[in-house]
């Protein structure tokens, strides 16, 4: 036998692991919450805010959309030093991770948004609501209740790319993996740890955010 | 202390020169790993759609596998993993295996929902046809999903782009490795990113825009 | 939950079936390389002047030379592959390389995994910083950023004497490395003295300077685990290499000084 597999030396590590999972998950709800709420301005602006800001947000959905999540870290962590920006590489990950998982949402609930009948816009504003109450009370939970699961898929896509954040030294479980192997030479196990390790966060990240949306996001509006 | 005896002086157009050149290898890699992703995705797709309830399964546990682990990750484990079974790896097969096998599954997963949203009476014409299994998947179901499988296909060509970045970290010198390959001879991180991140952008935007445009075509038509 | 179950299953049949095959030859990597009048060899390109990239970003440096140097010796042709600290012993130990020349030092956890020549180059790591901040010792460094690559010798060596509260910010390989302090994402840099100098000499603005001595370990050639016969015809050249003089030669025209003492 060439290599023999040992799950051992890597398990040894657990804290180390541990800790790549709690970085990961932190990671992943700050980039939620700043994301989603920057996704939603955008959609907002995108469809109801002042003409002359639109070719802005769509200029920002498209460059973020067309380029690669490694390419815009590097760019935030290593260039923008250069112009006098120089963020720690765990702020410079949750920021990439905002930008992306913004320009990503803000297409998902603009498309929320322009499926609202337009008859319930209209007798919103008839029991004479502001523009701003009728799409923070009347619009937007419908709007994320119908685009929810498309967010939900879209924060695991921004979980898992996280992983590139090890890159800059962000301790996130990448990080974590490519140090194990580093010490230990045992690179496969180190990766499949990590990989399997994953796997059960992205299954815990969908359920759990099933629920928060339920409970939270347009449930609670209901009520 | 070491004097250093060459120091290389680099002017912007040897930059740009380098990350064309490098370019090409983000295209080559992008073609083979959707055309080979597509043609193993064919493959799975057609037993995905057969009635054996374990193949079915199968597929789905292929699917969510590729879904629910990060392409950082998967690329790792093809590279180190593959050398275990005693295949040679460099970092060009590892980073178009991994990427074909991401790619086979993304896009059986879009043709299946293309396949599903094709009516159950579809089918059952076909049946009554006395085509068998393949013959209505080959001429009745298939070219029907087709159409409306194009936008989406086209749009994850984009997908496929932005994951090659990804190969940088195998070492697969493509437009990202060049980038940090250049930045660290001229240390000039900002040109370079900014020029890196332009080239990504010149690659997937046309495609993006061509994804849009069949999609609204196929909105008009179906009207 | 069931079908996740389901997944993890699947994951260890994988792992399991993985451990059962890949059971090769018996044919030693010496006769591989002659067989195939090839021999592969990893190098750095992160690494100036040791392994480092022209404008053409063909790789160039002490450690390509002596690649081809070994090659030439063996009457082989050279497959140069590329790789980064972190990634260096996983090639030798997955046989994308049969010989590893990239600045690698030679320390008891390596020894245990891989096999090692004699040294064939000097290499001394230290700790740079800017003039204005002031380290007179280790205890100076609690509380600062250091970047160091994960994996390299420097990274061994300063996880183990630095104290704590001091943050030391691990990256993938030598670019990202020496960019992070560049663009000043950390106070202190943990490298090789040749890199550094580059460093220093191209960016004036950032007024670095020599802090404290890592360690001085000179370059060994990397051999996978049990490969005797390669190990031992490497080690004839690179005998006869120091008693021609042309290891002098090399290190004379890459770090413009001799090769000095080298332990075998």
């Amino acid at each position: 036998m060439r290599v023999a597999l040992e799950f051992f030396p890597v398990l040894e590590e657990w804290p180390l692991l541990l800790t790549g999972i709690a970085w990961t998950l932190l990671l992943t709800a700050a980039s939620t919450f700043f994301g989603l709420l920057l996704g939603t301005v955008c959609a907002y602006l995108r469809t109801q805010g002042p003409e002359w800001c639109r070719p802005f947000i769509v200029g920002y959905v498209e460059l973020i959309r067309n380029t690669p999540f490694i390419v815009q870290l590097f760019f935030i962590f290593f260039a923008l030093p250069a112009a006098g920006i120089r963020l720690s590489a765990e702020v410079a990950s949750v920021l990439a991770m905002v930008i992306n998982l913004g320009a990503y949402s803000a297409d998902i609930v603009r498309a929320g948004i322009q499926a609202t009948p337009r008859g319930q816009i209209e007798a919103a504003l008839s029991l004479s609501l502001t523009h701003r109450q009728v799409f923070t009370r009347v619009v937007l939970p419908p709007a994320l209740q119908r685009v929810w699961p498309a967010l939900v898929s879209q924060i695991i896509i921004v979980m898992l790319g996280s992983a590139v954040c090890g890159q800059i030294s962000t301790e996130e479980l990448s990080y974590a993996a490519n140090l194990i192997q580093s010490r230990n030479f045992r690179a496969f196990e180190a990766f499949i740890v990590a990989t399997v390790l994953y796997l059960v966060l992205s299954v815990f990240v969908r359920h759990f955010f099933q629920w928060f949306g339920r409970r939270f996001v347009f449930g609670a509006s209901r009520g | 202390m070491y004097l250093v005896r060459r120091v290389v002086e680099f002017s912007i157009w040897d930059i740009l020169r380098n990350l064309l050149l490098a370019a090409r290898w983000t295209i080559v890699l992008s073609l083979i790993a959707f055309v080979g992703g597509g043609l193993v995705g064919l493959g799975l797709l057609v037993v995905r759609t057969t009635q054996m309830r374990v193949l079915q399964r199968a597929v789905s546990i292929y699917v969510s596998l590729f879904q629910g682990t990060p392409l950082l990750m998967q690329l790792f484990l093809a590279y180190f993993g593959l050398a275990l079974f005693g295949v040679e790896t460099s970092a060009w097969t590892a980073a178009a295996i991994a990427l074909t096998l991401y790619s086979s599954a993304f896009l059986c997963e879009i043709w299946h929902g293309c396949v599903q949203a094709i009516p159950k009476g579809q089918w059952e014409a076909a049946q009554s046809l006395a085509l068998n299994f393949l013959e209505q998947l080959r001429f009745i179901v298939l070219p029907q999903a087709a159409r409306i499988a194009v936008p989406p296909t086209v749009g994850f060509l984009v997908q496929v782009v932005k994951g090659t970045a990804l190969a940088s970290v195998i070492g697969f010198v493509e437009l990202t490795k060049a980038g940090t390959m250049i930045t660290n001879a001229t240390f000039k991180p900002f040109v370079v990113f900014t020029c890196v991140g332009l080239l990504y952008f010149l690659i997937c935007y046309p495609i993006s825009a061509y994804a849009r445009k069949l999609e609204g075509q196929l909105h008009v038509y179906s009207r | 939950m069931n079908r996740f179950l389901r997944l993890i299953l699947s994951l260890v049949v994988l792992a399991v079936g993985l451990a059962l095959s890949g059971c090769a030859g018996a044919q030693t990597a010496l006769e591989t390389i002659q067989k195939n009048r090839l021999i592969k060899i990893a190098i750095p390109v992160d690494f100036p002047p040791y392994g480092f990239v022209g404008t053409d970003l063909q790789p160039q440096g002490l450690d390509i030379d002596m690649a081809n140097y070994i090659g030439a010796k063996l009457g082989v042709k050279v497959e140069l592959v590329t790789v980064s600290s972190a990634n260096r012993i996983a090639y030798l130990q997955t046989k994308k390389a049969d010989l590893v020349i990239s600045t690698l030092g030679k320390n008891a956890e390596r020894e245990k995994v891989i096999d090692f020549t004699a040294a064939y180059s000097p290499y001394f790591q230290a700790i740079y910083g800017a003039k204005t901040l002031s380290i007179k010792s280790v205890d100076d460094l609690k509380g600062k950023t250091i970047a160091a690559t994960r994996g390299a010798l420097e990274d061994q060596e300063l996880t183990k004497i630095a104290p704590s509260g001091t943050e030391i910010k691990r990256f993938e390989d030598n670019n990202a490395t020496v960019s992070a302090f560049v663009s000043g994402q950390t106070q202190l840099l943990a490298t090789g003295a040749s890199v550094a100098s580059n460093m220093i000499q191209r960016n004036p603005q950032l007024n670095a300077e020599y802090k404290l001595l890592l360690k001085d370990s000179p370059n060994f050639i990397g051999v996978a685990k049990g490969e005797e016969s390669l190990r031992v015809r490497v080690n004839a050249i690179i005998a006869e290499a120091k008693k021609s003089g042309d290891l002098d030669k090399m290190a004379q025209k890459w770090l413009a000084r001799g090769a000095g003492q080298l332990p075998d």
